[in-house]
């Protein structure tokens, strides 16, 4: 216990540091937009009188001095220019960027040879485009992480010699403990995650989505696959994760061994190429999924669940539950509409927030604190469980009423249209 | 309230009518019309309701002046034909429809967008440093007046005076950006002098030009006498990308100012041999420069776009059927006759009496529409996404077992079509009214239906299954691929009744030239049903038994187009038609 406390302290801690800038980023944009209203309602109307009083005295304006100019001082430029004229198409395709970028498009500032390969290979224009656009945006987060990291290392430097000139004048503490806090974690989480393998619930999630997806779709997929990893290595009570289905060599594998590099072999947890209904008994599996007719009402210790990993850009409805009556296998999917106000968005959930739920539910088993996973952005807020009951107790009464009314009774009064 | 009684009006209405009527004369739809309008008016009454509401009284007169609009074309179409309730798939009707459902509010509000006093003179530098003091937005501000001028079309010395003094703070440059943003104003108010000023300054500065500035270069140096260098733009352009439409437009229109035809007619095979669809605009300049062309090659490529059309299911819009009038009563010699009118419900046309082509599909394409329908559609590369195996095979046994089918019924759609009654109710009273007529009928369903519930009663559905075949899908299959094959299944006389458009299940099709065959078999055999009110009879939607496509005959044409006012869904076509034949 005392090892898990000291963990969620040192999570909160980053989260901390992140929320600080985000929330003075969001205020600043509102400081920005209504200035630019300002400006923009009052300002600029009243400078366009002046002008009319200013152009009765004939004041010649020189307007075509900037053609000479621009045309002029180009001369020098034209040779090099000429010179360097040649009929590759991945230079002339450089250029076209560089073109763009002068215009204010979202491209890339510097693009590699590869980069470059790949745009020219993209089918159509909006393609190109979407990828142009991608890289643009990949460059300029790139570029804020520079420079944030730049800031803290200057910061922490500041912050050395600082501590450098205090600890002359301090005498050292008596400690209890050696600094030595994530290697510790590591190694509880480890013999927790050990413990699991031999005694945990099984967790099942289902490999055999790669002909559905393209190689995006499976790096995001991998990337939430690693999340929802560390979700269950850091809980109180892991689940025992099963990647089955995972073919060696296949397009999950290589992007996972990619991903974890050294630490995939030494992971606690069972890849296998084989798949659950031959590890597991039949009637034990629930697959779960969204497009599933049946709700999910409680967690159950005793039966394995299976996510099927697979992030779904392409609308391929029902890849999962086609997957699952196939093998006739019982589907369920979580109690969304039951508990929350739903907004917007998908009920396809990420690999990782049905982790979290999942994991929350084995602990707690309340609803209400599992679906706090839920981006928020996807519901207005939970279903009032008085309001909830009520439509339900109403629902019953009519259903019994109409059970015990006596059948003409209700014909009665339809029949006279009827006719 | 008022819905009520309407409702209750319109009914008395039906009723009379419908005593004596069967389904689809010509008589029972001036009566739905009545409801239709009807429809309108409630609308009307709902708007003037709401209209008190003291804010943005100006949206609330844009709606309101709306509705009166749509009210006088329903008035217009009602003077015109009796007989012209639109069929389901008629230019319009979607729209018609979506606005004769009451909860569907239209409130989409236009966006008022606060105008900027923009500077009408040009201003000296002074002027302009003033101005951008007074800026405080984010943008750069040269660039943001720029856009601002463009969105206002302002003249061009202003413009100029803004790059005058953007250059004379920066020794001499203008960026590009800026320089695109004047080249556009200078296209847009057709300064050919200018745009090639800009044209010279861009060739010496830069090395390749973006294909924003060169669609703009393209588009202004087309009315030059140096359009031939607007081609070698487009070919620059070929280098990185495929040109678009427009740039091909462009160009197109150029030759032909210019009197180059095989230039025109070479660059028009370029685009449709990139896979490009042709603005319709590029017709129809082929079609207006023909006026003054007595060439045969050039009036056999003019009637290939015809062909063209024809085979893409295009239609032409108003002017361009103008345009085609024009040009065939201007041929010499053979005495074309053009005239706007529209197609009889017989399928014949108002003008010349011919019949039009029939909607119905050649053996060849039936077959091969029924086979895509079972491997795309229901099979899709897996069995399990919309049914199973099993449940494929017992429903391939079943319709194979049982004798082709006159009718067949979407069981869900048709009973969920009434609100507030029950399911298995409306389910009976449309089938039985059906098996009076003595038709073959098949009830699709899912087995949920067959349950004792509230809304479906087991002694209402046994009826059903006593006056009808009946096939029950498992609840989590789809049950709509299984009502398109079955009515294929049964052949060419066989109907379908559902209200979904089915474009889903279209979108399942492999390439578009399938897409078509489907939406052509489906105009011809999906019966929608038409009134909302229970106990009255069945009204469908009329179905047309002729095709809306550009066809000939060899001495006449036939040609529907759009209409200007009329906006039209893509899963409609258009009902007027533009009709050309020989005198003799």
């Amino acid at each position: 216990m005392p090892v898990f406390l000291k963990m969620s302290v040192t999570f909160l801690r980053p989260f901390a540091r992140l929320l600080v800038p985000l929330t003075l980023h969001g205020k600043k944009r509102i400081l920005y937009s209504t200035i630019l209203q300002r400006c923009v309602s009052s300002k600029i109307p009243a400078v366009s009188y002046p002008n009319t009083e200013n152009t009765s005295p004939p004041e010649q304006l020189e307007l075509d001095s900037w053609k000479i100019t621009m045309k002029s001082s180009m001369q020098e430029d034209v040779s090099k220019v000429s010179s360097s004229k040649d009929e590759d198409p991945l230079a002339a395709t450089r250029e076209l960027i560089e073109m763009w970028r002068l215009l204010g498009r979202e491209v890339p500032e510097y693009i590699s040879e590869e980069e470059l390969k790949t745009v020219m290979e993209c089918v159509s224009k909006s393609s190109k485009k979407k990828y142009l656009k991608y890289l643009y945006v990949k460059e300029k987060v790139k570029k804020a992480k520079q420079i944030k990291k730049q800031m803290k290392a200057e910061a922490n430097e500041k912050a050395k010699k600082e501590r450098l000139l205090e600890s002359t004048k301090e005498d050292k503490q008596d400690f209890l403990f050696l600094r030595l806090w994530d290697r510790n974690m590591d190694i509880a989480m480890g013999w927790k995650g050990a413990q699991a393998m031999q005694f945990g619930q099984p967790l099942v999630f289902d490999m055999a989505y790669d002909d559905y997806m393209n190689p995006k779709e499976m790096q995001y997929t991998v990337s939430q696959l690693l999340e929802s990893e560390g979700w269950n290595r850091r809980n109180v009570d892991p689940f025992h994760i099963y990647f089955c289905n995972l073919k060696t060599e296949g397009s999950y594998h290589r992007e996972l061994v990619k991903r974890y590099g050294e630490k995939w072999n030494k992971l606690l947890l069972t890849a296998t190429e084989k798949s659950y209904v031959d590890i597991f008994p039949k009637d034990s599996i629930i697959y779960l999924t969204a497009d599933s007719p049946n709700v999910m009402t409680s967690f159950k210790h005793d039966k394995i669940y299976i996510v099927g990993s697979f992030v779904d850009k392409h609308m391929h409805p029902g890849a999962s539950l086609a997957k699952a009556k196939r093998l006739k296998l019982a589907t369920e999917c979580l109690p969304l509409d039951k508990y929350l106000q739903w907004d917007s968005g998908t009920k396809n959930l990420t690999l990782d927030q049905m982790m979290r739920i999942l994991l929350c539910l084995k602990n707690t088993g309340s609803w209400e604190e599992a679906l706090k996973f839920v981006p928020r952005r996807k519901h207005t807020g939970y279903m009032e469980v008085s309001q909830y009951s009520h439509e339900f107790v109403n629902k019953l009464k009519k259903s019994k009423a109409l059970n015990s009314f006596p059948k003409g009774f209700l014909n009665r009064p339809k029949r006279r249209w009827l006719e | 309230m008022t819905s009520c009684y309407i409702g209750i009006r319109s009914f008395t209405e039906l009723w009379k009518s419908s005593a004596y009527l069967r389904i689809g004369t010509r008589q029972s739809y001036s009566s739905l019309f009545l409801k239709s309008y009807y429809g309108f008016r409630n609308q009307h009454k709902w708007f003037s309701l709401k209209a008190p509401s003291p804010q943005n009284t100006k949206a609330m007169n844009l709606l309101m002046a709306k509705t009166k609009y749509l009210r006088k074309e329903d008035e217009s179409n009602d003077m015109q034909v009796s007989s012209d309730l639109p069929h389901l798939f008629a230019a319009g009707a979607a729209k018609k429809r979506s606005q004769m459902n009451p909860q569907n509010k239209d409130n989409a509000l236009p966006l008022m967008r606060d105008t900027i006093q923009l500077p009408t003179k040009p201003l000296n530098s002074e002027e302009w440093e003033k101005l951008k003091e007074d800026f405080k937005g984010k943008a750069n501000f040269e660039n943001w007046i720029i856009s601002q001028m463009i969105r206002c079309h302002s003249s061009l010395d202003v413009a100029k005076s803004l790059l005058a003094w953007v250059a004379s703070k920066k020794d001499g440059i203008v960026g590009y950006d800026i320089l695109v943003k004047y080249l556009y104003l200078c296209v847009f108010h057709k300064q050919t002098s200018e745009v090639i000023d800009v044209y010279e300054i861009m060739k010496t500065r830069y090395k390749c030009v973006e294909s924003g500035g060169n669609t703009l270069l393209i588009r202004g140096l087309m009315h030059s006498d140096r359009w031939r260098e607007a081609l070698l733009l487009l070919e620059d352009m070929k280098k990185v990308m495929i040109p678009s439409k427009t740039n091909y437009n462009d160009c197109i229109q150029g030759a032909l100012l210019h009197k180059d035809i095989n230039l025109a007619w070479n660059l028009y095979q370029e685009l449709l041999g990139h896979g490009l669809n042709p603005m319709l605009e590029t017709l129809k300049a082929f079609f207006d420069f023909g006026k003054d062309i007595k060439d045969d090659q050039y009036s056999k490529n003019l009637l290939n776009i015809l062909f063209y059309l024809r085979n893409n299911q295009l239609y032409p819009g108003e002017s361009f059927a103008h345009s085609i009038k024009t040009w065939f009563e201007s041929i010499p010699g053979k005495k074309w006759k053009g005239q706007f009118t529209t197609i009889q419900k017989s399928g014949q046309c108002l003008g010349c009496g011919k019949t039009i082509e029939s909607i119905h599909l050649s053996p060849e394409e039936y077959a091969f529409l029924k086979g895509k329908i079972l491997s795309d559609v229901i099979d899709g590369g897996d069995q399990y996404k919309k049914t199973t195996p099993q449940e494929l095979k017992r429903f391939k046994n079943f319709v194979n077992y049982c004798p082709p089918f006159d009718i067949v019924i979407d069981g869900l759609n048709v009973a969920k079509m009434i609100p507030k009654v029950r399911e298995s109710q409306v389910l009976l009273n449309v089938v039985s009214q059906l098996a009076k007529k003595n038709l073959r009928l098949l009830v699709l369903g899912r087995k949920h239906m067959l349950q004792q519930s509230f809304r479906w009663r087991k002694d209402e559905m046994e009826k059903v299954q006593k006056q009808a075949s009946c096939f029950f899908a498992d609840n989590i299959s789809e049950d709509d691929p299984f009502l398109l094959y079955a009515t294929l299944h049964s052949g060419n006389h066989c109907k379908f009744v559902t209200k979904d458009l089915m474009r889903d299940h279209k979108a399942c099709l492999p390439d578009s030239r399938t897409q078509r065959l489907f939406f052509k078999w489906q105009q011809g055999h999906q019966l929608a049903i038409f009134n909302v009110f229970p106990g009255s009879k069945i009204i469908f939607q009329p179905i047309l038994n002729y095709d809306t496509v550009v066809q000939t005959t060899g001495d006449s044409w036939h040609i529907p187009y759009d209409e200007d006012l009329v906006e039209r869904y893509s899963c409609e076509v258009p009902n007027k038609w533009l009709c050309l034949h020989r005198k003799t």
